[in-house]
């Protein structure tokens, strides 16, 4: 059962040695059967393909619903061999996790190429006809282009056996300068950039919107002024000094509840604490009945159909 | 021809209320900008889940491996940066190794792995033994799928960054991580002492859920993720947490006087433990969470400012619209 | 999962709350009636599409960051009635995508939209565009849509983090009608400073049941709600008992799993029974106690991991 996997010797079917030629022939093989199920699978009529869809949704949400239910193997041992049938496919679900888990990691990695297929099919034709703006999609190929020529050549040097050690920047050759540059200098500089025009935004949306118009708004703004002095620790210094200094040398005091950080902490423990765990169990239930539906094809809207 | 009609002269209170976004913004880039120029210690007192952080890293045995999940890039570089920063600094003062990993952004491990080479060229300038990939530490790459591969961790660690290499040294073919002295002692991830998430992202999230009890976890967060954050640590299951730019402070602060250290008069108390913790005294513990500290006073101090005129000149306008 | 202790709870909770939702949603199929109240952000949809119809300017629609999951598909749920009625009045949309999955099914669902409406020569390929799926590309790509075409509409919905600002209030400094949720709890204050209504939590699950009122969709909003139900109850009664139990004091311990006598002392958390029922322990010893017999071929110098 577990001559499955690829990573389990000995060799089957399923997996051969690394870099082998037999890998690759059995590699261009999954790919042909892949692309001819996909092209069978767009001919075949619509009554076909609904079920076939719902079965195969059904599968791949089944692998995880049975990890999640199946007792899982205890103590198990480098080398051990299962010791009964729940032992076995306790031991068949871990191996197959890790398999399984790198299965959406490679879809990812595919789905990738269907993006850069449509910013290329989209910019591609401003470019050619000449819209207004076509020097940005100009801007953007090419910066597609760059990036992933630079950074694949930067790559290869640095996965090299051979060459200079790159961990030092006078070792670094063109390529590793300009893949420098677009990535600590313009990508991360610029996402940062982005990101800190956040807090112009938030000061412009809180004078605009911290109104005390009702009990509600007025109790909301209480408690963020409240929250946003006890990050400033020259407030909450100066504040609790006042409280340390009418208290004495008492320690802890009842006066230690009036400090800004005691209450800082209360409305943050148990006020804000459990209003977002509730919001949170709202949420996880919301997901886990919309991922049962999707897993059982009990969508009959838009989506499915 | 009409004659202009010229709207009347806002009084004081609809000028309070409609204060330019642009007025608004310039007053920031003004108040954000003056600790560039003057360098401001302000006083601060480190949080308990700081403390528990701290206190945790510190008592890691030296030579053993820690796993970091680093799901941060330079967009969170304020509070994210700090944090790792000093991090690292403890982690190799003490000669802990370490492996890193990403979930959440492909350019995560891209701004660990020079956040680690600034902070070892900083101790090979000060003539300490700076921190060399393969023998010291390990990338174990980006992973598109946080909960497969978290949930493969739990599993079997080693199938989960199975086929995983690096270069050992120049001349070397690229090797298995498993061969490193970082990670050949490794078989299940509960051999590790502690799992660490440096995030700006919901991970931790997927951290608790797939790893809890496999391993002890700890987490360093941005300070907006720090109220959902929170709960794990108040339930027990991070044994630690640093949220945001205050807590990259209380760490930079503690790194420096240590905890429950004078004994006979701490600088920093430990309500759960009394045990002594010894800092770093007089080293290079400053980084980023004093640098950017009175910023983070000037900027609030101008939101609550703006709030309160808004506020005024809604107060004076309802008060005129009545009489 | 691990049935050790009382590691049997877990799974317990979880197939009651997925009985509950399958229940109802049999129920619901039965055409039995059910109810569900009114959400503002909902019901400004009309309103907001209307408004941009009026004003000649495209509708926007943002389905967060996330990968295809069940968020994004509940955003895309939303977005197909949204698309629908635009349709009808011949408003333009624009559909904004940060992953290629995502970008593909909304594809998909908008041009079913268009065709199932009669209004397939409508339909504008280029309506529906992947971005980018670097968080602040994209924040940077949509606001500039949202500048240069002037939207009178935006619809936010999914997994937002820090961009759900830059959207707000880009979409506000162009006057636009804002319609938001994020199930990302600490995105949603800064939804609620700068957007015109906001779904809080799980209200933006219970979006698809509201606008389409099909039967399965209502069945399992109400199978959620009672298992809300159930969840209160369990807080509460632990709650309860936890506050019973700690005024008392305890002769034993629980260590990995095995009571254990100690001198008398008093109750705290880890002692109570609900502490007990959720946090299950493992005994190491009876578990080092399970032994196997070794595989004949395997190699002990190769290394393979063990689990847990």
């Amino acid at each position: 059962m577990n001559g499955f996997f690829a990573q389990v010797i000995p060799p089957s079917p399923f997996n051969a040695p690394n870099g082998s030629a037999e890998l690759w022939t059995r590699l261009v093989i999954a790919l042909l059967l892949g692309v001819a199920a996909v092209v069978a699978l767009m001919k075949a009529p619509v009554s076909v393909r609904k079920p076939v869809v719902a079965v195969s949704t059904f599968c791949a949400g089944l692998y995880w619903v049975v990890f999640f239910l199946w007792p899982r193997p205890v103590n198990r041992l480098p080398g051990d061999m299962p010791s009964g049938l729940v032992d076995g496919v306790g031991f068949w679900l871990e191996d197959a996790n890790p398999i399984v888990g790198n299965l959406s990691n490679v879809l990812s990695a595919f789905l990738l190429g269907l993006g850069i297929y449509s910013l290329l099919r989209i910019h591609g034709m401003r470019v050619i006809k000449g819209h207004k703006d076509a020097f940005f999609s100009a801007v953007l190929l090419l910066g597609i282009l760059a990036m992933g020529v630079f950074g694949y050549w930067d790559w290869l040097d640095k996965m090299s056996p051979t060459g200079p050690s790159l961990a030092l920047e006078a070792n670094w050759a063109f390529q590793n300068r300009v893949r420098d540059f677009l990535f600590d200098g313009l990508l991360q500089e610029m996402d940062a950039g982005m990101f800190s025009l956040i807090a112009f935004y938030i000061l412009s949306a809180a004078y605009r919107a911290f109104r005390i118009r009702s009990i509600e708004a007025t109790l909301l703004l209480a408690t963020a002024f409240i929250v946003m002095l006890s990050f400033m620790g020259l407030v909450t210094g100066l504040l609790d000094g006042v409280i340390d200094g009418i208290k004495g040398t008492a320690d802890p005091g009842f006066l230690d509840n009036f400090k800004l950080t005691e209450i800082a902490k209360w409305l943050r423990a148990t006020v804000e604490t459990p209003s977002l765990r509730g919001i949170d169990f709202g949420i996880g239930i919301g997901a886990l009945a919309m991922g049962l539906r999707l897993w059982l094809s009990l969508e009959k809207t838009a989506v499915s159909s | 021809m009409e004659t202009p009609v010229t709207p009347p002269a806002m009084g004081f209170a609809e000028k309070l209320m409609s204060v330019k976004r642009h007025t608004l913004y310039l007053l920031l880039i003004v108040a954000t900008s003056v600790p560039t120029f003057f360098s401001i210690t302000l006083p601060n007192k480190p949080d308990q889940p700081s403390i528990d952080f701290f206190t945790t890293v510190m008592a890691l045995p030296e030579g053993s491996t820690i796993l970091i999940e680093t799901d941060w890039t330079k967009s969170t570089r304020g509070d994210s940066m700090g944090q790792m920063q000093a991090l690292l600094r403890i982690l190799m003062r003490h000669n802990i190794k370490f492996a890193i990993y990403s979930t959440a952004d492909p350019a995560a491990p891209q701004v660990a792995r020079d956040t680690i080479g600034r902070v070892s060229e900083e101790r090979r300038a000060k003539g300490e033994r700076p921190y060399v990939r393969w023998e010291d530490w390990v990338d174990l790459g980006y992973f598109p799928n946080s909960e497969a591969t978290n949930n493969a961790i739990a599993t079997n660690i080693r199938k989960a960054f199975a086929g995983k290499t690096e270069v050992p040294g120049v001349g070397q073919p690229a090797t298995d991580v498993f061969r490193s002295p970082v990670l050949s002692h490794i078989q299940k991830v509960g051999d590790m002492p502690l799992l660490l998430v440096v995030t700006a992202s919901k991970t931790f999230d997927i951290i608790v859920e797939r790893l809890y009890g496999k391993v002890p976890l700890a987490a360093m967060v941005t300070g907006v993720m720090g109220p959902e954050s929170t709960v794990y640590y108040a339930s027990g299951q991070m044994v630690g947490l640093c949220v945001g730019l205050k807590g990259a402070l209380d760490i930079e602060r503690m790194m420096e006087s240590g905890v429950n250290n004078p004994p006979d008069k701490p600088v920093v108390v430990n309500k759960k433990n009394p045990e002594v913790v010894p800092g770093f005294p007089g080293d290079d513990n400053e980084g980023n969470g004093k640098a950017y500290y009175p910023t983070l006073h000037l900027a609030l101090t101008l939101m609550i400012l703006a709030v309160i005129i808004g506020n005024i000149g809604m107060v004076l306008t309802r008060k005129g619209a009545k009489s | 999962m691990q049935y050790g202790d009382t590691g049997w709870i877990g799974v317990t909770v979880t197939l009651l709350l997925v009985t509950f939702i399958l229940g109802n949603i049999f129920r619901a199929k039965k055409g039995k009636d059910l109810y569900i109240r009114r959400i503002a952000g909902l019901n400004a949809i009309d309103e907001a599409i209307g408004r941009a119809t009026e004003m000649g300017k495209p509708v926007l629609m943002v389905p967060g960051l996330g990968a295809l999951n069940a968020i994004s598909m509940q955003a895309l749920l939303i977005f197909a009635h949204v698309a629908r009625t635009a349709a009808k009045f011949g408003t333009p949309i624009r559909l904004c995508c940060a992953d290629a999955a995502v970008y593909t099914v909304a594809q998909e669902l908008i041009r079913d939209v268009y065709a199932s409406e009669g209004l397939a020569d409508r339909y504008d390929m280029d309506s529906v565009r992947f971005i980018s799926d670097r968080q602040f590309a994209f924040a940077g790509g949509v606001s500039g849509i949202i500048l240069r075409e002037q939207t009178a509409a935006a619809f936010f919905l999914g997994e937002f983090y820090a961009e759900s600002m830059i959207f707000a209030e880009t979409a506000n400094s162009v006057g636009a009608i804002q319609v938001a949720g994020s199930t990302e709890k600490t995105q949603t204050p800064f939804f609620i400073a700068a957007c015109d209504y906001v779904l809080i939590g799980d209200e933006f699950y219970a979006a698809s049941a509201y606008l389409n009122r099909e039967p399965v969709l209502v069945g399992s909003l109400i199978g959620q709600d009672w298992s809300k139900v159930a969840i209160m109850a369990t807080i509460l009664l632990g709650a309860l008992m936890n506050s019973i139990e700690m005024r008392g004091t305890t002769v034993f311990e629980r260590k990995d799993g095995v009571l254990q006598p100690i001198a008398e002392r008093p109750m705290k958390i880890a002692d109570t029974t609900f502490t007990h029922l959720f946090k299950p322990q493992r005994n190491p010893e009876e578990d080092a106690k399970i032994e196997r017999e070794k595989d004949p071929k395997f190699d002990a110098g190769a290394g393979e991991g063990g689990g847990e």
